[in-house]
């Protein structure tokens, strides 16, 4: 079994995904070690609080596991696919709430831990995270302001454009410039925006 | 609401992909989409854009507790589906086996339920088709994850004065298509110097990337493909890289 879980290790997330399509749990187990963080650092910057986040990504995960014939490789990596269902359902839940707890900015500090069979994976996950917020950090503020508020806090546009008593159109507008400038950043080094 | 088209379209589509549209007018936008199906590319490319904010939060470490939560979960569920899947196949068996008793009793009824045989076997036809299908499905997953395996397998480690001061550096195949070359215990270079990463083929170098060695190691995609190249080299360049190398490359793998 020990030698199981070890060739586990070593394969692609998508061949996972096809096991996990079969009901391998081992194969879940893999992706869930592998993704489980990103996931919940996600689920914790939506909800702000751990047991809210705990939640979130539990349900994201059994989605994973019951939904794993709906991941579509051309779409994107399974990385991105997991991070999707959890930013998807966190909306949903942070919309459903009757009176809206909105995000904290608060973060706990958290020891990074690796798997040494998975140093490779870890080091490019890693370099792309890095990426993303030097990406992030080239946007002025009251743009990444907007689009954190539409990505991690539920808010629809108009909603955005009551908050900060902003026409409707300039909301739009600095969505627009974020992402076209996340776009740029990526271009400008010849790099492909990882997906 | 003003009904969608391909100017609304255009002016809805980034609060669309950061999730900013109320329900009527998201299902309004996907309403459209599906109807203008050669616009799902584009929104898949600018859907990508905005998920990079996903791998922007700070990290945080789900308690071990939430794996066990999961696990159970996904154990407790895992042996019925795979029964399922068996009584599926089970049930498959059983159909094979009908179409001998259908044609020893076919020799006796009526013309209608000859015909009603024939379309019998056309499903018995279909069905073994499905099984072979299944088969084959299952041979080409396991050469997948062969195929896997032996790209996961594949590094090429690079040599040269810096690998002698300790550095150690691999070139990685991640998935298909997607090279890196993963360092660590790199020297520091000054701010106005980068590394550089060169895919030489015969004795032409090509740009393929650029990193800033630090202290917790770094990965770095490579640009080119390294198929038929014969050396892939790293040298220290001038900040923001340089068109050819402009010194001694301080790490080197011949392939």
């Amino acid at each position: 079994m020990a030698e199981r879980g070890r060739q586990y290790l070593i394969l692609a997330d998508e061949d996972l995904i096809s096991l996990v399509e079969a009901a391998d749990a081992e194969a879940f187990a893999t992706l869930y070690d592998r993704h489980s963080r990103a996931a919940f650092s996600l689920a914790y910057r939506m909800m702000g609080e751990r047991q809210a986040s705990e939640d979130l990504t539990q349900d994201a995960f059994l989605k994973v596991w019951r939904g794993a014939s709906s991941y579509r490789a051309d779409r994107g990596s399974v990385r991105t696919w997991i991070l999707s269902i959890v930013h998807n359902r966190g909306i949903d839940q942070i919309r459903s709430q009757a009176s809206r707890r909105r995000t904290q900015d608060k973060v706990e500090a958290s020891a990074p831990r690796s798997q040494p069979s998975e140093a490779f994976a870890e080091a490019w996950r890693n370099s792309q995270r890095d990426q993303v917020r030097e990406a992030l950090n080239t946007l002025p503020s009251e743009q990444l302001k907007i689009l954190e508020l539409a990505y991690f806090s539920g808010y629809t546009h108009v909603e955005i454009s009551d908050l900060l008593g902003l026409p409707l159109g300039t909301v739009k507008g600095r969505m627009r410039l974020g992402l076209k400038k996340i776009r740029d950043y990526f271009e400008s080094r010849s790099a492909a925006v990882p997906r | 609401m003003s009904e969608m088209n391909n100017e609304r379209f255009e002016d809805l589509k980034d609060a669309y992909v950061l999730g900013a549209l109320p329900e009527e007018e998201r299902l309004s936008f996907e309403e459209y989409l599906v109807a203008h199906p050669e616009r799902q590319a584009e929104i898949d490319e600018l859907g990508a854009v905005a998920g990079l904010l996903a791998f922007s939060p700070p990290e945080q470490e789900p308690s071990p507790e939430l794996r066990n939560r999961v696990m159970e979960v996904v154990e407790a569920e895992a042996e019925p589906r795979r029964v399922r899947e068996r009584s599926t196949l089970a049930r498959v068996g059983d159909y094979l086996s009908v179409p001998s008793l259908a044609l020893g009793a076919a020799a006796l009824l009526v013309i209608g339920l000859l015909s009603w045989n024939v379309l019998l076997q056309g499903q018995v036809e279909d069905l073994q088709g499905q099984v072979q299908d299944s088969q084959g499905q299952v041979e080409d997953l396991q050469a997948q994850v062969e195929d896997a395996q032996t790209q996961q397998s594949q590094t090429i480690k690079l040599e040269g004065s810096w690998a002698e001061q300790g550095a150690t550096a691999e070139v990685a195949s991640m998935e298909e298509n997607e090279i890196v070359l993963v360092a660590r215990n790199m020297p520091s270079v000054p701010d106005d110097r980068t590394c550089q990463i060169w895919v030489i083929k015969g004795d032409v170098p090509k740009p393929s990337g650029l990193f800033q060695p630090d202290g917790n190691g770094t990965a770095t995609p490579i640009t080119n493909s390294i198929k038929k190249a014969d050396v892939i080299a790293v040298t220290v360049e001038p900040a923001g890289g340089s068109e050819q190398p402009t010194s001694d490359p301080v790490l080197l793998a011949e392939l």
